[in-house]
């Protein structure tokens, strides 16, 4: 197995989170762990894996029980496996990552990976606790198993999006919300940006709350999903600004969010993630001119491609930016999250703290830039 | 403290803006927990960041403890200068700094009090969802500062899903600005950590909020049940059937016996074993069919008497009971103490019959609110405080409370924090390991210790953290447990 080019030097199942802390204590060298392996280009370039721990063995279901709306499951179980069980209790957890339903849970939580559910939150707003592995092999907890919690410091906050750099995230439990009782999506295309974004204006400002709002392009689609009580999501359609939406459901419905799943998949070979405001996506994709965007119109979050690394460096000029996606050289050179400053000063001392010897995916994340 | 201390903060601060007055810091010796006692040796009142920082800064040449305090409303000694040092006031910084209707948030000065963002955005359509019950009093700075809940935290969440950045103090001083209005974490989500940090790890000096569109719609309804068992199944019945509640609360019969006896009288059936107080709110579309279920699930679990409010007066009837029921307690008996625990949901029969048997155990009365969506229950401890043995027993009857909760998977704490009240039992529910991380998390944001030291750990541990620093020994102050009335001073 190769990540970034860098080959593993032993690749270990763990079964167990028992087994996880021993094999990870055992190990002196550094140490990387993996998921279904869904986004190992994302971060900055590894520097060494002499132990590949990979978790997809760590699979177990540890307490569901539907009365409390909580669930506990180890790192390496699937999106698409906790879906479907939860989905038999008219329950789910709202998240649909670009990177797909084979994704591990830890996995997700590790990259914080998002889809068009943006609009409802992340990973971060569901997760109640956690159990990480230390690179020395202990165990350590956070948070808890009940949905309501301000017990000790929240550091699951801290280890959602930290892509495994701090600690190996083992365990989480997660708070639940019931099924959307119904779902539908509408779908319009406008013939220019200005025009999606006059669509857009007016759903910021009027009744509906949509589940995924996203504007697509450069066909200037928008893509807008409810997700409620059925007559809640037809009062919401009827009221959608004027347009020529077409309204999908069911399997229509899946069709059209695997396109845009489809869309994101086919964006590069530099993809972008800028954070700005909702009423700032017009100007920023004008502004930056992108081969190809998707944004969560309602979070002010636009996925942009570009062909030129270039555009980088000009976008963080300006607004926060992650890159997504990009050959392993440009991530190297531009760095994945950008950030400066005393923030930057505070995440290279957090990342000493758990990892002094920087064996824990050594480089991949702000060590790394 | 040493006068060339005192002139440094009068020019930093403005001679106004420092006080030092030995009987006039007894005003800042507590917060809402006031069994737990300690005067600053300094307040300042803060009105600028950059003072903060300058205070701060000062504070870390002369090696002294500091720490942020909002409206003092806290429930468990947060914004208690446990070792003096000086208090960092909040308050004046109380403005609404600017609201953004079209990307839904609002930029907000720590000291501006909860409910406020709420008025001054409601004429907009929009209001902020973090409700505590102490909204018309605490500040936003210190909700963040505890991570505060209330009862809407089931469907919206706590106050950590409703912060997108801040501007904040470092323990060194430093001026920082993290996050970002997108709420999106680039890099480490930092804000996620600081907020429920307990004023331990910055002191917030901006914040920006989430607004939400307001409900169009909401239906609130009473049920009153001759069991616990029935009122708790109907709360899983609820959930199972898809339906996601607005606000989920259970009252005993001890609670609603002090409610129906006092001011707050919503005329809740006085017979009650146990009563359900459930609202649901969204769009209007769909909302009547919701509630027509919920009560269809109530007479399935036997309750004896389902109320629909028919409109806002009648649904702020039912409401002025629950939020009146700590205040209530005045009726039977003298003094109480709120204590604060989290429960899986479904645990809470037999919770509820251990608290009983504590309270005889004990000889002390116990009324029981629940927010029974989320499992955050509040025993209301009753005593009187000129009993000198009753007083006594308040810790220990508190501890295995908590004790009961902690076995059957719950937690310390959903609201109101660790603070002093808690830091010995957190070794109920955290092994040293898991404490050994949370203080290295510590030592980088406020490595000396002296931003709000003795907080949230236990305190063998907050000794060896702050080292020679350390003038009291905070767990004799818990002892000095005080007569003290809590009555409708409570974050519930």
């Amino acid at each position: 197995m190769t990540i970034d080019g860098i080959g593993a030097g032993r690749l270990v199942f763990p079964e167990s989170i028992e087994q996880l802390s021993e094999c990870v204590a055992a190990e002196k060298g550094s140490v990387v762990p993996v998921g279904a392996g869904t986004q190992l280009e994302f971060g900055n370039p590894l520097k060494s894996a002499d132990c590949v721990v990979n978790l997809t063995r760590l699979n177990k279901v540890t307490t569901y029980n539907p009365a409390e709306l909580t669930i506990h499951v180890e790192a390496g179980v699937t999106l698409k496996h906790l879906h479907s069980l939860l989905a038999a209790n008219n329950q789910t957890l709202p998240l649909d990552p670009w990177n797909g339903a084979d994704a591990t849970i830890g996995g997700i939580a590790s990259t914080s990976a998002q889809g068009p559910l943006r609009a409802t939150g992340t990973i971060r707003d569901w997760i109640i606790g956690m159990t990480v592995v230390h690179i020395d092999g202990r165990r350590s907890k956070t948070g808890g198993r009940v949905v309501k919690n301000v017990t000790g410091y929240d550091l699951a906050k801290l280890y959602t999006g930290s892509l495994g750099s701090l600690a190996i995230i083992a365990e989480i439990s997660f708070k639940l919300r019931p099924s959307f009782p119904a779902t539908a999506t509408a779908l319009a295309r406008f013939s220019s940006l200005a025009e999606a974004e006059s669509v857009l204006a007016a759903i910021r400002t009027s009744k509906v709350q949509p589940i995924a709002c996203e504007l697509s392009g450069p066909k200037h689609a928008v893509t807008v999903r409810f997700g409620e009580h059925p007559q809640a999501v037809e009062f919401q359609i009827r009221n959608l600004p004027k347009a020529s939406w077409e309204v999908v459901k069911a399997e229509n419905e899946n069709v059209s969010l695997e396109n845009l799943h489809r869309l994101h998949s086919e964006m590069g070979p530099i993809v972008l993630r800028v954070v700005g405001k909702p009423s700032e996506v017009r100007g920023i994709i004008e502004e930056y001119q992108p081969s190809s965007w998707i944004a969560h119109a309602l979070n002010g979050i636009v996925l942009m491609a570009f062909d030129d690394a270039s555009a980088i460096a000009a976008v963080r000029r300006k607004f926060p930016a992650i890159v997504e996606r990009a050959p392993a050289a440009i991530r190297s050179e531009f760095g994945t999250f950008g950030v400066q400053g005393a923030a930057k000063r505070l995440m290279v001392d957090m990342k000493r703290t758990f990892d002094p010897e920087r064996r824990l995916n050594p480089g991949r994340h702000i060590d790394g830039e | 403290m040493q006068p060339e201390i005192v002139r440094k903060l009068r020019q930093i601060m403005g001679p106004d803006g420092v006080v030092v007055d030995e009987t006039a810091l007894l005003v800042y010796e507590c917060d809402a927990l006031a069994i737990f006692k300690h005067p600053p040796d300094a307040v300042v009142f803060a009105q600028t960041a950059k003072q903060v920082s300058e205070v701060v800064k000062l504070a870390n040449e002369y090696s002294i403890p500091f720490l942020p305090r909002g409206t003092g409303t806290g429930l468990s000694g947060g914004a208690m200068a446990a070792e003096g040092g000086i208090l960092i006031e909040m308050q004046r910084m109380n403005k609404i700094l600017s609201i953004d209707v079209e990307n839904r948030i609002a930029v907000v000065q720590p000291g501006v009090v909860n409910l406020h963002i709420t008025q001054a955005t409601a004429p907009l359509g929009l209001y902020y969802a973090p409700d505590p019950s102490s909204q018309m009093a605490c500040s936003i700075g210190g909700n963040v500062a505890e991570n505060a809940g209330g009862p809407h935290c089931l469907k919206y969440g706590m106050t950590t899903n409703h912060i997108l950045e801040i501007e904040a103090v470092l323990s060194d001083g430093e001026i920082v600005r993290l996050g970002n209005p997108a709420g999106e974490t680039v890099g480490m989500d930092l804000v996620g950590v600081i907020v429920g940090s307990e004023g331990t790890f910055a002191i917030v000096t901006e914040i920006v909020v989430r607004l939400l569109p307001k409900p169009q719609a909401v239906k609130t309804l009473l049920a009153a049940y001759r069991s616990v068992e029935a009122c708790s199944q109907t709360v899983s019945d609820v959930i199972a059937a898809g339906i996601m509640p607005a606000a989920l609360e259970f009252m005993d019969d001890k609670a609603i016996e002090a409610v129906e006896a006092s001011v707050y009288k919503a005329g809740y059936p006085r017979d009650a074993r146990a009563a359900l107080l459930i609202e649901v709110d969204g769009f209007r579309e769909g909302l009547e069919e919701t509630s027509d279920a919920i009560v269809r699930i109530c007479e399935k679990n036997q309750a004896y008497e389902v109320r629909v409010a028919k409109d806002d007066q009648e649904r702020a009837q039912l409401w002025l009971g629950r939020k009146g029921a700590f205040g209530a307690m005045g009726r039977i008996s003298p003094d109480m103490v709120v204590m604060d625990a989290v429960i899986p949901r479904t645990q809470l029969p037999g919770v509820l019959t251990e608290i009983y048997r504590l309270s005889e155990h004990y000889g002390l009365g116990v009324a029981n609110v629940f927010h029974a969506g989320d499992g955050n229950l509040h025993p209301l401890i009753l005593f009187d405080s000129r009993r000198k043995e009753q007083v006594d027993k308040i810790i220990d009857f508190g501890g295995d409370i908590m004790k009961v909760c902690v076995a059957v998977g719950g937690s310390l704490s959903g609201e109101h924090g660790i603070g002093i009240e808690k830091k010995e039992f957190m070794g109920l529910v955290f092994n040293e390991d898991d404490l050994d991380t949370m203080m290295q998390v510590k030592q980088v944001f406020n490595p000396r210790g002296l931003l709000n030291p003795s907080k949230v750990f236990p305190t063998r541990r907050s000794c060896t953290e702050i080292g020679k620093g350390t003038t009291t020994d905070t767990a004799t102050i818990g002892k000095r447990v005080e007569a003290v009335l809590l009555r409708g001073a409570g974050d519930h």
